[in-house]
């Protein structure tokens, strides 16, 4: 058999949950689900493979959101998180995650995953500013996965490596019947039929092109192309807040974090390019982002992250833990350069933009139980609409949702779905198989991400958007008429650009509904430049209504942690800029 | 219309000397989140087959002789 | 069609592939038993770090750090004195991610070894477990040539916190060696025992600043004393600003207002900027108008962490009331 050839084949099996994703969430809502009901069938879905897949694949260096007895409140979490957002927050998952977070590091601890712990053997939180203290350090985080996947192994789970899902199926009342996958090495098919279905299939970080210009040097694990996003939308589940892209400081040309939070503790911190301090927001918003964009086009730019500073000792703990956890070439890369930390600051620069809960607030819009708007569907981690969830987020929500969506199918039984929608989606994922002649993936994907580029990045201006929406329906004509793949790998490929396309379809849509700005960076339009509370002090939720995008208001739930009145502007009291002097 | 090749340096190295894929070892292919590695049918050892890569290290990291190199893509290196 | 599921395999198959005459295919056999998940590989993990060849052994160590338990234990306890250094090594790194208090038992023997790299390897694992079964062991290791091995017996004793061992850890702060003192001084924080605390500010003086550095930080997150106070105000004469950050957040803490004079000239343009942005929070949080001449010149300062504190500080004083009076 040729490499990656195409097999032709479709097998179905049934079971109770099924996890789609295998990165943080995933391993964690199917093993929640496994446990809550060991006779109970759960199976993991992955498209790579769960050991070592996702936004955490070599560990993560430190939590920067971990609400710990005697250093945070839940209550105070919820408030910061709700400023952080510009009020746009439901608070009740927030407050579900703030509650439960701790007993999740708790058991992380009891898999093995090692946290920074002082010389008594207590979590030794890090404090970043009077506000609040939420970072603990992970400089042994590099056995994250490697812990997790030892869980699944010993809870006997069903792991199905290598199948990429493409489409939720769901039965004629609307709720959720499963889904389609397709094997990346054979193209073979299967369907899943499943009670309930849990979607954890990260960010969608392949969205915005690297100014590198190599397609999968992203700021995110370059495998999460959008595609939960994109299959939640055709399930016609709603996504919210998707026009609050995330965009993130890094470091240039690398494209990977300097995670100034792990280093700051030390008391490293962001500079410009005379060294000093000019970050005014005290949390990681897109108020930050947009102080970090003005100092790049200042004369004052580029932006640094400075340790030069301090003592060679405590840089060389620093190094430590950047060079081995999370994105551990960040070493490889500072030594081709022959960047000495204790000597030289490291450039930074902002990321491609991409949505990603994790860092902002798009996601699939979901209640404090992790439920989705689709009866049967949840969803949790980087795509699921609990703000600033981060890494800690994934795994307290992935549990959430693993337990929920195991109580709701013992009680219901499997729905029935339409067997022409797997005939239309095999339609769907096969056409550029079957084409001789055409367009590579790789080039309608580049031609998407360099477009998105071009027209979505903000500041966003009206006029660039209806430009970009024009240009994007010029590429999906050549996705759906013109792609062409020539093995199981390169249609792989063709189905992450039909994703990222959706994504960028769907970036568009919901910036030019929002007509104000908003979040800083992450929502500036250049024509509406004012935050316009009295009309769009709301969510706006898109989704799929009779095969058309929509977009529509849907009011922020009553705040179950109050904010006093001058709380609310706490964060823009702070950044009061130098009075002329 | 015809398909051109670009040629690219790729950044993950292999050294068959140490490689054990011949004898059954898949790590690095499996732990790949991108799929890009493969098991050449000629030399039996492992190999780059797609310049698709994240520079994230698992490859490198759980090779169990040492034998992956991850290199940072010419492009942004 | 290919395999729906990842397989769970079966032993038996396992042992056949143990029994290969090629080195390559037994070393591959022991890497997907580390997957196998049932604590019935870990006998045929044992058994492979009898292998000849070297390459298999150390893969049965890495294997072996997928397990827990006493007699996973035991095996890495066997692992760690192989003669070959990769596989020595792989089997610290997996011992100390053992969780299970049942795995002290095998590793307590070893504690005791000839070699220092397996001794502080076990004490390191026993970290975790915190048995207090082991202490006396511990308390052994803190009179070891080794400065490692005297760092690891500090980590040991401790993470389980308790009162008899604090005669031991005070001593270990005048130990030879700056990571042991360091370390000693650290772990005394759990307690507040009069005698804890007048160790700790000893420490203060150490010759090395990073010691001075944890001392000054652990004494900043104590109750507070005369002596303490006395003690911070001492370290804001400290030759290295690391020093004197950690003494004015601790006087922060503590609102100690007769410190004022020491803690305002941080403010100076001159100063490292982590301890301008330091010093302005510890003003605020001492709120006394004493603190205010030295805060004022800073309201509008360049540096945006500094004008934040600054002015924050500022608000605090005018709301503690004392500072009315002087509100402008």
């Amino acid at each position: 058999m040729t490499m990656d050839a195409i097999l032709d084949d479709t097998s179905e099996v049934k079971c109770d949950v099924l996890v789609i994703g295998g990165g943080t969430a995933g391993p964690m809502a199917a093993l929640k689900a496994k446990l809550k009901n060991p006779k109970a069938n759960v199976i993991l879905l992955e498209k790579a493979n769960v050991k070592r897949s996702g936004a955490i694949s070599m560990g993560m260096d430190g939590l920067n959101n971990a609400v710990i007895p005697g250093y945070a409140t839940p209550e105070q979490y919820v408030k910061e998180i709700t400023i952080a957002n510009d009020g746009i927050v439901d608070q009740k998952p927030v407050l579900k995650y703030a509650e439960n977070c701790y007993d999740i590091i708790q058991e992380l601890d009891s898999f093995g995953i090692r946290f920074l712990k002082n010389e008594n053997g207590d979590f030794d939180v890090k404090k970043v500013h009077h506000i609040g203290t939420y970072v603990l350090p992970m400089p042994n985080g590099d056995t994250v996965k490697r812990a997790l996947y030892r869980q699944l192994r010993r809870a006997r789970l069903l792991i199905s490596n290598r199948y990429m899902a493409t489409r939720l199926l769901t039965a004629k009342d609307g709720r959720i019947a499963g889904a389609i996958g397709v094997n990346t090495r054979t193209g073979e098919f299967l369907v899943v039929r499943a009670k309930a279905v849990i979607l954890c299939m990260g960010a969608a970080g392949r969205l915005g092109l690297p100014t590198s210009g190599y397609m999968y040097g992203t700021y995110e694990n370059a495998a999460n192309s959008g595609d939960g996003y994109a299959m939640a939308y055709h399930a016609g589940a709603k996504l919210a807040n998707l026009e609050c892209f995330q965009i993130n400081p890094l470091i240039k040309d690398y494209n990977g974090p300097a995670c100034a939070y792990v280093a700051g503790p030390f008391g490293a911190y962001t500079a410009n390019n005379m060294g000093e301090r000019f970050i005014e927001c005290d949390y990681w918003s897109g108020q930050m982002m947009l102080e970090f964009f003005n100092e790049l086009q200042s004369g004052k730019g580029p932006v640094f992250l400075k340790m030069d500073h301090l003592h060679e000792k405590t840089v060389e703990e620093i190094s430590k833990t950047l060079h081995n956890v999370e994105r551990p070439t960040r070493g490889h890369f500072h030594d081709g350069r022959k960047t000495d930390y204790a000597k030289d600051m490291v450039e930074m620069h902002i990321s491609e933009i991409g949505f990603c809960s994790g860092h902002s607030a798009s996601g699939v819009f979901v209640d404090e139980f992790a439920r989705t708007t689709v009866p049967g569907l949840y969803a949790a981690g980087d795509m699921a609409n609990v703000p600033h969830n981060y890494m800690l987020g994934a795994f307290t929500n992935g549990a959430i949702a693993g337990e929920h969506a195991m109580g709701y199918a013992d009680d219901v039984e499997l729905a029935d779905f339409d067997a022409a929608d797997v005939a239309l989606e095999r339609e769907r994922v096969m056409a550029p198989t079957k084409r001789e002649d055409g367009i590579p993936p790789n080039q309608i994907e580049y031609k998407t991400r360099r477009l998105v580029n071009d027209y979505l990045q903000p500041p966003k201006v009206t006029k660039k958007y209806h430009l970009g929406q024009q240009r994007f329906a010029e590429v999906r004509e050549d996705l759906e008429q013109g792609m062409m793949v020539r093995n199981s790998h390169e249609l792989l490929r063709s189905l992450e650009a039909a994703s990222i396309l959706d994504c960028a379809d769907m970036a568009a849509h919901a910036s030019l509904f929002r007509t104000e700005s908003r979040w800083g960076l992450y929502h500036l339009r250049s024509d509406y430049p004012e935050k316009d509370n009295e009309n769009w002090f709301c969510h706006a939720l898109l989704g799929k209504e009779n095969g058309k995008m929509v977009s529509e208001k849907h009011a922020v739930s009553d705040y179950v942690v109050p904010i006093a009145e001058d709380e609310k502007d706490l964060y823009d009291k702070q950044r009061v800029a130098a009075s002329a002097s | 219309m015809p398909l051109a090749e670009q040629p690219s340096t790729v950044p993950v190295v292999v050294d068959n000397d140490k490689c054990i894929a011949d004898k059954g070892c898949r790590v690095c292919v499996d732990v790949c989140p991108l799929d890009v590695l493969r098991i050449s049918d000629m030399s039996n050892k492992a190999y780059m087959a797609y310049d698709e890569c994240w520079y994230c290290m698992p490859c490198e990291v759980d090779c169990p002789t040492q034998a992956v190199t991850v290199n940072i893509p010419y492009l942004l290196k | 069609m290919s395999e729906l599921f990842e397989a769970y395999g079966d032993l038996e198959d396992f042992e056949d592939r143990l029994a290969s005459d090629d080195p390559g295919e037994r070393r591959v056999a022991v890497m997907e038993l580390g997957d196998f998940g049932e604590p019935a590989a870990i006998a045929l993990l044992a058994k492979s770090l009898e292998d000849a060849d070297a390459g298999v052994r150390t893969q049965a160590a890495v294997s072996l750090g997928e397990y827990d338990g006493a007699e996973a234990a035991a095996a890495l306890a066997k692992a760690i004195v192989d003669d070959d250094e990769n596989v020595a090594q792989a089997a610290a790194h997996s011992m100390a991610e053992l969780k299970d208090p049942d795995s002290a038992d095998p590793l307590l023997p070893i504690v005791g070894h000839a070699n220092a790299f397996v001794r502080a390897a076990a004490l390191r694992a026993l970290r975790e477990l915190r048995r207090p079964d082991t202490l006396k062991a511990a308390l052994d290791a803190l009179n070891d040539s080794d400065a490692k091995v005297r760092t690891e017996a500090v980590g040991v004793i401790g993470f389980m916190k308790l009162e008899e061992a604090i005669p031991a850890l005070k001593a270990a702060t005048t130990d030879e060696d700056g990571n042991v003192r360091r370390a000693a001084v650290s772990a005394l924080a759990f307690s507040q025992l009069k005698t804890a605390v007048d160790t700790i500010i000893r420490a203060m003086r150490d010759p090395d600043w990073m010691v001075r550095e944890i001392a000054a930080e652990t004494i900043g997150k104590g109750e507070g004393s005369k002596e303490a106070s006395e003690a911070l105000m001492a370290a804001m004469a400290d030759e290295y600003w690391q020093v004197r950050l950690k003494a004015t957040r601790g006087l922060g803490r503590l609102k100690i207002a007769e410190a004022i004079e020491l803690i305002g000239p941080g403010l100076a343009e001159d100063q490292a900027p982590n301890l301008r942005k330091e010093t302005a929070a510890a003003l605020g949080e001492i709120a006394s108008p004493a603190g205010r001449g030295y805060l004022e010149p800073y309201n509008d300062d360049s540096d945006p962490d500094v004008r934040k504190n600054v002015r924050w500080a500022l608000n605090r004083i005018s709301a503690s009331g004392a500072g009315v009076s002087g509100a402008s």
